[in-house]
């Protein structure tokens, strides 16, 4: 199981600059759908990578679905020479996403962005109509599915006061 | 939207909106956000039950 808590207060407390995405976005916006693991997008200044870094290495990270004993070295050199990462760690499953297709990076995202509470923890959510932009982009079946009810959650909320 | 701007993919999406379950969302969205991400964990637990089910099953 994925501990979406712990990896969100682990990024946060570490001052790892992110923007959360994807299945998890999708449910802070309302979404119903199930999801496994927590999509980040993270900003790859040199200080934020050393700081990501340091953040997951006591949790292990791993190539998700590799198979074991790859040399896989969970550090800054790898990160500034990759890109994105699917991750399997300790505490879950962490995509660290340095581009996402149709939003691009940290930078280009930030503005689509609105900062929540979670679990007391402050971070940055992609918004509800960057998500249905970026998901569409990905233009999957399932990534239309996935639009289908985030139109629906949009459209709902239209109709509908803004929780206080 | 102007109908000249849809694409098939529209018309795509729209044929998924008929099997979103809008009760669902409606309920979601009176919960709060911390209850929505709680929700999202409870369902992994529900789903990783029921494969350790299955896997006990010999399915």
């Amino acid at each position: 199981m994925t501990d979406f808590k712990a990896l969100l207060r682990i990024l946060s407390d570490a001052g790892v600059e992110f923007i959360v995405v994807g299945g998890v976005a999708a449910a802070v916006h309302g979404s119903a759908r199930a999801t496994f693991d927590l999509d980040v997008v993270y900003r790859r200044t040199p200080e934020g990578i050393e700081r990501l870094v340091l953040a997951l290495l006591p949790y292990h990270p791993y190539l998700r679905g590799a198979p074991p004993g790859l040399p896989f070295r969970w550090d800054a050199a790898t990160v500034r020479r990759g890109l994105n990462f699917t991750l399997t760690t300790d505490i879950g499953d962490l995509d660290l996403l340095g581009e996402i297709t149709g939003g691009g990076a940290y930078e280009a995202l930030a503005p689509s962005t609105t900062i929540i509470r979670a679990f007391d923890i402050e971070c940055r959510l992609l918004n509800l109509d960057r998500l249905i932009e970026v998901k569409r982009a990905a233009g999957r079946p399932k990534d239309f599915e996935v639009v289908a009810e985030l139109e629906t959650i949009r459209e709902q909320q239209r109709q509908r006061p803004a929780r206080p | 939207m102007s109908d000249s701007e849809r694409s098939s993919i529209d018309d795509i999406i729209d044929v998924y909106k008929r099997d979103v379950d809008v009760s669902l969302i409606v309920e979601n969205l009176k919960r709060s956000v911390d209850e929505r991400l709680e929700a999202l964990m409870q369902m992994q637990v529900f789903v990783e039950e029921l494969r350790r089910a299955k896997q006990a099953a010999g399915g």
